[in-house]
This record gives C-alpha cells, structure tokens and sequence, in this order.
C-alpha cells in the first residue's frame, strides 16, 4: 500500500466512523425525544396500561378457562404458560399504535411527507426511530402490569431463565412491526385510499401473528403458513419465549425478518419519494 | 321529527356519495368480522365447550353484537365522538338548531364501516344460527335492546366529559364495553360478571340476546329491556344535565 493510498483509505474510515457516530448520536436523541413526549402525556399513558390490563384479564380469563376445561393444559400450554403467553403477545400489540398505517397513508396523501423529504435525513428511519422510542415507555408499562396481573393470577413463569431472551425478543417484535406497518403503509404512495388497510394487517397479526391465540392451536395448514410468515415475530416469538419455551432461533427469526422488513420498506420508500418529485 | 329526519338523510347521502369509499369500508369490515368468526371457530375446535357455550352459541353472540353495534355506530355514527366534540366546545352549532341536541348530534353523521359490520351480523345470523320464526324474532328484538345499550352508554361516557372536561374515559368505555360483550359472560366469575351485567352492561347488551334467543325466558327478556331503557333515559339524563355546564368553543362546525 502507498503512502496516499494509506492515507486515503485512513481518511474513508475516519469519515465512516464520523458518519456512524452522527448516526448514533441521532437515533438516540429522536428515540430519547420521543420516549420523553410519551412519558410526560400521563393521563395516555394510564389509559393503555388499562386497556392493557383490560384486554388481557379477559383474553387471560378465556385462556385459562379452556385450559382448566381440557385438563390444565391445551395445545401443550399449562394454565401458568397460557397467561404468560397472553400477557407477553397483548403488550407487544398494545403498545405499537393501532392505526399507524392509517396515519402513515394520510400523511403521504396529505403532503406532509413531502415536506419531510425537505430534511437532509430518511423519512422512514425518522420515522421508524420516532414509533420505536414511543412504543419503548408503552411497552415498560404493559409489560410491568402483565408481569403483576400473571404473578397474581398464576404465579411465576413457567421457566424464569427464558424472560431475559423474551425480554430482547419482545423489542425486537415491536420494531419489527413498526417496519412492517410503514412497509404496508408504503402503498399510499401508489393508491389513494390505503387507510382501511391497517385493519387487515391487525387481523393477520392477531391469528397468524398468534396474538390471540398460539399457533399451535392453528389447523396443521394454517399453522404450516403462519410460520412462515412474518406475523409470527410479531407476537408469537416473545410470547413463546416468556411462556417458558427456550427457543433461542426465534430470536435469530426475528432479526432476519427485521432485515428483510427494513430492506423492502428502504427501496419503497425511494420509489416512493421519486415518484413523489416527479408527480406531486 | 322531520328536521331529525332529514338531517338522517343528509348523513346517509353523503357516506354514500363516495361510493368506492363506502364499498371498500364495508368489505374490510366483513373480512374483519369473518376473522373473529374463524378465531371462535378454530377455538372451540381445540376446546369443545366452554361452560354451556359452544360455536353455535357464540356464532349468536356476534351476530348480535355485530347488528346491534352496527346500528348504533353506523347509523349514530357521533356517538363515539361526543366526548371529544364537548371537549372541544363542538357544539355551537347544534345548540342553534330547533331540534333536541342530543338526537341532532348523533343523527348528523354515518359511518359506512360498521353499517358493514351491521349486514355482517345479519347475514351471519340468517346463513347459520338455524333461523326459525320465533329465533328471528327474539334475534331482532335482541339487536334493538343492544343497539339502545350501546348507544345510551356511550352517551353517558361521552357527556362525563361535561363534567371532567376533555379526558379519554369515553375511548376506554367504549372499547370496555365491546370487548367485554365480544366474549361469552360466563368465561368471567364473582365480582367481574357483576360488573358484567351492572357498571359495563356487557351481559345484557349480548349474552342476554343469545341466551333468550336459544331459549326465550320472559323474565330475562324483560330484565332486557327494562336495562335498555333505564341505560337510554340515563344517557339523556346525564347529557341534558352536562349541557347547562357546556361552554362554548367558538368551533362552528357542521358536527
């Protein structure tokens, strides 16, 4: 290597790492704002976390009747992992904004990501980074209420070593989805009334995502499907987890769907935006 | 009464001016609905019955729920948002109005996606909850008592904003109020179906309906009505009462 090569090559590492660090730095004070905006909206705050509690007593409620019904368990899920597995899939849902893709599409159609196109940064990672560090306080607090409302109603969790991998898993649930939203939401670009959309995509989050119910409780078909899906990284994944199933490939599944998701919601985005300039 | 009919009319042609829009609401709300049908189905095929309730009986539930919810917020569309319309002092331009306040907001506006949840309920009822004279009787009778549950409850979580200004009770009741009265009463125990059949009146809005429509007890289906009744006058009350506290917005808004 000569010496300007040496130099050159140094000063492309330098400009990267520069380029790394301004990343960081940024997503940490988009995320921070965000968490922050949601902390301080209490009265909101109070009323997801009963909506939370809400949704899972009665979910949990049906559950566990089914399973003291069938003998203490059903679909290979005891009385205790049954409310785990819904208290961990109703606070991984609960927490990301139900009509995301509805506002995603009025905001296109709108304009207003337009305007956004005017900031020397991407329109969907700020906007990704924006939901992710709203749905982090949300989540703390379902999550918090989930694990008192299933220590008082079934007691501990079937295998306690599996809540930090679900711990991870239900993070990386909650991204996931958010990607996947904005990536449904991306249609707006193209159609002039995507909006009513956000209920189908809730629907195949709730039976193939296994929110409502495991998977495994699916027909063999439609089990067969859902996981090859990515609804299951969703919900299923973390609840799985916290239900005492030590499935760590369901970590390595979120991930590679969150790669995926991201990938397709960057070059429609792209697509989106030029089309946007061209058009109007 | 004509005025009330007319501005009824006004609301239906312009949900149904845009018709794409409309179609697409309706269809979207049918799959959604189709969805919740196929969740009880897979459900009671892994668990058979569920103290006293099977897929036939919670097929019932739905179709009532889906009707009487559809009538109630399809057609009374504002409703839901009488909360947020007091909170903003939004109702200016109804009080100038020589029609009662109260039927004027709620007539003002439909809403085409749950009219799709309405012909959902109907079609689900007639197409496989063995429809026999006597069961569509007590069906539609059933619909009516829980469309009135639904809408005087409503009511009277949206007219606390009167009192307690701005706040998001009405949004949780409303979704308290159809989450519960979605799943069948008896999966809850003690002092939860109390609250089932008393402060949230699940119970009554839909596994009353069902229940009478498997087999019809007098006593019930008065207890029924009597509760749609009392929920109905109840609405009113709070309403009228909290309308003498409104303040206005200066929002002039067609509601």
């Amino acid at each position: 290597m000569t010496a300007t090569s040496a130099v050159q090559s140094g000063a492309v590492i330098t400009r990267e790492r520069g380029h790394l660090i301004r990343a960081s730095v940024l997503t940490r004070r988009v995320m921070g704002t965000a968490a922050r905006r949601v902390v301080g909206a209490r009265s909101g705050l109070a009323v997801i976390g009963l909506f939370y509690l809400l949704v899972t007593a009665v979910l949990g409620s049906l559950w566990l009747t089914a399973a003291n019904a069938n003998g203490g368990s059903i679909a290979g899920y005891s009385t205790v992992a049954i409310v785990w597995y819904i208290a961990t899939t109703e606070s991984g849902t609960i927490s990301v904004p139900m009509r995301l893709i509805e506002d995603i599409g009025l905001d296109i159609s709108s304009g207003q990501v337009a305007a956004e196109m005017q900031r020397p940064v991407s329109v969907l990672w700020m906007r990704v980074l924006t939901e992710v560090g709203t749905c982090l306080p949300r989540l703390l607090l379902c999550l918090s209420v989930g694990t008192v409302f299933a220590l008082a109603v079934v007691g501990a969790p079937p295998d306690a070593t599996t809540l930090p991998l679900a711990a991870i898993s239900i993070v990386l649930a909650v991204t996931l989805n958010l990607i996947a939203q904005h990536l449904f939401a991306g249609a707006a670009f193209w159609l002039s009334d995507a909006k009513s959309t956000w209920f189908l995509y809730q629907k195949l989050v709730f039976i193939l995502g296994g929110m409502l119910l495991p998977i495994e409780v699916l027909p063999d078909g439609l089990e067969a499907v859902a996981r090859f899906l990515p609804f299951v990284a969703m919900a299923y994944a973390p609840a799985r987890l916290a239900s005492g199933h030590f499935e760590p490939w369901l970590v390595a599944l979120q991930l590679g769907w969150i790669v995926l998701a991201a990938a397709g919601a960057t070059w429609l985005y792209r697509r989106g935006e030029r089309r946007i300039m061209r058009v109007g | 009464m004509s005025g009330l009919l007319r501005t009824m009319r006004l609301a239906w042609l312009e949900a149904w001016t845009n018709r794409r829009g409309f179609w697409t609401q309706v269809t979207v709300m049918l799959v959604n609905d189709v969805v919740w049908v196929g969740f009880w189905v897979i459900f009671f095929r892994q668990v058979g019955e569920i103290r006293g309730w099977d897929t036939d009986q919670v097929l019932v539930l739905l179709a009532v729920l889906t009707t009487g919810a559809g009538i109630s917020l399809g057609f009374l569309h504002n409703v839901r948002r009488l909360g947020t319309m007091i909170g903003n002092g939004e109702l200016d331009s109804a009080l100038a109005l020589p029609v009662p306040t109260l039927a004027h907001l709620l007539v003002r506006r439909v809403d085409p996606i749950h009219i799709g949840d309405m012909a959902f309920g109907i079609v689900l009822f007639f197409g496989f909850c063995n429809p026999t004279p006597q069961r569509v009787g007590v069906f539609l009778a059933g619909t009516v008592t829980a469309a009135a549950i639904c809408t005087g409850f409503l009511v009277i979580m949206g007219a606390l904003s009167f009192f307690v200004g701005r706040s998001e009770a009405g949004d949780l009741g409303f979704h308290a109020l159809l989450l519960t009265s979605s799943y069948p009463v008896d999966i809850f125990a003690g002092a939860t179906k109390v609250l089932l059949y008393t402060a949230v009146p699940a119970g009554f809005m839909t596994a009353a309906p069902t229940r009478l429509v498997d087999e019809f007890d007098p006593l019930l289906a008065a207890a029924t009505v009597a509760v749609a009744l009392l929920v109905v006058a109840i609405g009113v009350v709070v309403f009228n009462r909290g309308l003498r506290r409104y303040t206005s917005g200066a929002v002039w808004t067609s509601a």
